[in-house]
């Protein structure tokens, strides 16, 4: 195996919910309200659903191949040669989808305060953190989430509290005016992201205790919810129709905070909250994807890809679009149909021929040995 | 091997050592002495097609020769104001950064003034640079001036450090009107798209050869049509408009008991109101059901307060005494002014979405014919600590 570390459940809980949940925060309420309106907290529970099942697909497919990854089990299922196709197509894709979420950090840091610094720059030196990260292996990555995780959970319910003074209840009605249409296709976008969960398959193997880890998988696909959820509703109080206008609803927000005079300005919490919790985003996709290809080509270390991938990463950020409107208008049409396709069609498409498979081989070979597709 | 590893040891030295550069972020460096911080920004009208953009900069002083200034009497000697004019807001911006050696930092305005001429063609556009520009905060505050912005800005406040901070202050209060960006963008984009900002004027000064010697106070509210200034009321009216709005806070309602002598004042704690709409038969209908808790400031009569019944013909007369001015400031603003800055649209909008979505485009015949009650409750809580 190339990866030695192991991680608790929790760890992978803990770390799976920035990893998530990190980018959204800042772009999904704007992207969602534009057509759920002020049903807009209602879109990420819709959403939420892909959620729970991606992880449960994930964990039937870790069931079937327990110490192997999507791209190893991928090669049993379907064969050699189209098992590597769908391998070279979904570290393609996440190579890409890594880019952009280089780039939402990218514009959110040069938009948001580094006005001059070059775009290179931003992306090179986050790109250059994660990397010591992701050289580390997993289990730096499962403590390096331990630490930063609650710490940016509680600077986030802070700025919530902070707020409570000025959120405005009515903001919320009427409730589901145009039926609930609204609230679905403003779910499209969050959708996408809950797809995201599929990441976990490259990480259950490493998962010491694997029946917990699909509850632990499933309490994180909630505390994502809730804190969308927890967002949204915040963002809709405060800004009711407004919301769809602004660019970084979470952002302003916490601007807007005032607390007798002394306790304004708190962006920079926000800040905080974005970039701790876009570092442990970035590093899970770039060690999928660099564990990924180090099996997809049979490699014995995984550590010298690192280098070359992350350099990769940093030209997919640079190209992937031309500004933040082209990126936010990405996400919010066609990367939104885009992403979801492959992250689920190929995993459902996965454990359906490997279920068939397993049945098959199981009614033919009776009187052989157990566990007929062991390598 | 050793040989190697001591060179590893400097690699690993001269990369940390490397990654300093990029770390302090120095592209983007911003001293403070290279900044000029704006603390309150007004828009006048100058010519047909250009406006003019005088902002209030903080001096910052060393603390050499503070004293001095404060001796001379000048006080306020810490601001200047500084005015360039342009087709948009953001072309005057570039224009007043000609003038100004230090870079232009929006970061700490609280304050924006629209001159009551500008205000009458429009503020939109001017408000769109306000919620655009990343450095400028969503909970600066923005009034409306009957004098040009440019002179408001340069008075010389006696009591506070300048014009800004009197302002702010003066919002905080809540007495009249207060209105941030955030608040004023949200009324633009509501169902009726008319909003209302806070009136200032210069309060005229005490001593007559100090003219900049004193402050500019909010004595009304400018009512806007979509957002276009049309007209304004009164500070009683606001008052009333308040109270409409939810937004009452501090206010000292004085009335005289039927048969008696003198006057008894109370001074409200808590209020809040609310706007709940019917449709029946196509007639539409507000109520606003009010709730005050209030305590007696003042008591000239010869009433003796701690008396139930007394202070329930107490509750009844004050209660009638807030319906009265509540009416008057509808009367003015949904009658005369047409302009539906009291929430209604947004409240049928809630209620009735259906018909709402209807109907939204007829609101401009229905709001001046929407019906109002009033359902306002008072309650005395304390008779203060004399009786």
């Amino acid at each position: 195996m190339l990866e030695r570390g192991k991680i608790s459940p929790v760890q992978m809980a803990l770390f799976m919910n920035p990893a998530i949940s990190a980018t959204a925060l800042l772009l999904v309420p704007s992207i969602t309200a534009k057509h759920a309106h002020q049903d807009l907290w209602l879109s990420p529970i819709w959403a939420s659903f892909i959620g729970y099942f991606i992880v449960f697909v994930s964990y039937q497919l870790n069931k079937l191949f327990p110490n192997q990854t999507i791209i190893e089990y991928s090669q049993q299922i379907v064969g050699k040669f189209f098992g590597k196709i769908i391998g070279v197509i979904l570290l393609l894709f996440y190579l890409h989808i890594t880019g952009v979420i280089v780039r939402e950090y990218g514009e959110f840091v040069s938009g948001a305060s580094l006005f001059h610094t070059p775009m290179a720059v931003i992306i090179g030196t986050m790109v250059l953190v994660c990397s010591l990260a992701v050289r580390g292996g997993i289990e730096v990555i499962g403590r390096a989430g331990e630490i930063i995780v609650p710490v940016v959970l509680l600077l986030y319910v802070i700025i919530f509290i902070l707020l409570i003074k000025d959120l405005e209840i009515k903001n919320m009605f009427p409730i589901m005016e145009k039926g609930i249409t609204p609230s679905l296709m403003g779910s499209v976008s969050p959708q996408s992201w809950f797809s995201e969960f599929i990441l976990i398959s490259f990480l259950l193997p490493y998962v010491t205790d694997r029946k917990r880890g699909m509850k632990w998988g499933m309490i994180s696909v909630f505390s994502v919810t809730v804190l969308l959820v927890l967002t949204n509703i915040m963002d809709l109080l405060l800004f009711g129709n407004m919301t769809a206008s602004l660019t970084y609803p979470v952002m302003v927000a916490a601007r807007y905070i005032s607390i007798a005079d002394f306790l304004e300005h708190l962006e920079s919490i926000v800040m905080a909250i974005w970039i701790s919790g876009t570092f442990i985003k970035i590093t899970v996709f770039y060690y999928a994807i660099t564990l990924g290809t180090a099996q997809l080509l049979k490699l014995s270390d995984f550590r010298p890809l690192i280098l070359p991938i992350g350099f990769l990463i940093l030209l997919f950020g640079l190209w992937s679009s031309n500004n933040l409107e082209e990126l936010s208008l990405f996400l919010g049409t066609s990367g939104a149909i885009y992403i979801l396709s492959i992250q689920i069609i190929i995993p459902v498409f996965l454990l359906l021929t490997g279920f068939i498979r397993n049945k098959v081989q199981q009614g033919k070979g009776n009187n052989e040995n157990e566990a007929p597709v062991n390598h | 091997m050793k040989l190697q590893s001591i060179i590893k040891k400097y690699l690993l030295l001269l990369f940390l050592v490397f990654s300093v550069v990029f770390l302090s972020g120095c592209w983007d460096r911003n001293e403070v002495n290279d900044l000029a911080l704006i603390m309150a920004a007004g828009f006048d009208k100058k010519s047909d097609n250009t406006i003019e953009l005088s902002v209030l900069l903080y001096i910052p002083k060393g603390g050499g020769n503070q004293q001095d200034m404060n001796s001379a009497g000048g006080g306020g000697y810490e601001t200047m104001v500084r005015s360039a004019a342009g087709i948009t807001v953001a072309d005057a911006m570039a224009r007043l950064q000609e003038k100004l050696p230090r870079q232009i930092f929006w970061g700490h305005t609280d304050i924006f003034l629209f001159n009551e001429k500008l205000a009458k063609e429009g503020i939109f556009e001017h408000v769109d640079f306000i919620m655009r520009h990343p450095q400028l905060r969503e909970r600066a505050q923005i009034f409306v001036s009957k004098q040009p912005a440019k002179e408001v800005l340069s008075l010389m406040p006696p009591l506070e450090r300048d014009l800004s901070e009197v302002l702010r202050e003066l919002g905080e209060h809540e007495i009249g009107m207060s209105i941030t960006t955030k608040e004023l963008a949200q009324m633009l984009i509501s169902d009726s798209g008319d909003c209302a900002l806070p009136w200032i004027q210069i309060l005229p000064p005490d001593d007559k050869n100090k003219p900049k010697r004193t402050i500019a106070y909010i004595t009304g509210t400018a009512v806007f049509k979509k957002d276009k200034m049309i007209g304004k009321i009164d500070d009683m009216l606001t008052r009333g408009i308040l109270w409409i709005r939810d937004e009452i806070r501090l206010a000292v309602v004085t009335v005289k008991l039927p048969q008696t002598k003198g006057y008894i004042s109370v001074n409200l704690s808590q209020a809040h109101s609310k706007l709940v709409p019917t449709i029946e038969n196509g007639k539409w209908k507000i109520t606003l059901k009010s709730e005050t808790y209030s305590d007696i400031v003042q008591n000239s009569t010869h009433l003796n307060v701690s008396d139930p019944a007394v202070v329930k013909s107490l509750e009844r007369q004050i209660e009638q005494v807030i319906n009265n001015r509540i009416e008057l400031a509808r009367k003015k603003v949904q009658k005369e002014m047409k302009a539906d800055i009291l929430g209604f649209a947004d409240a049928f909008h809630r209620y009735y979405p259906k018909v709402w979505n209807k109907e939204k485009k007829r609101w401009e015949e229905i709001f001046p014919d929407v019906e109002v009650k009033y359902e306002t409750k008072c309650k005395i809580r304390r008779q203060g600590l004399h009786s």
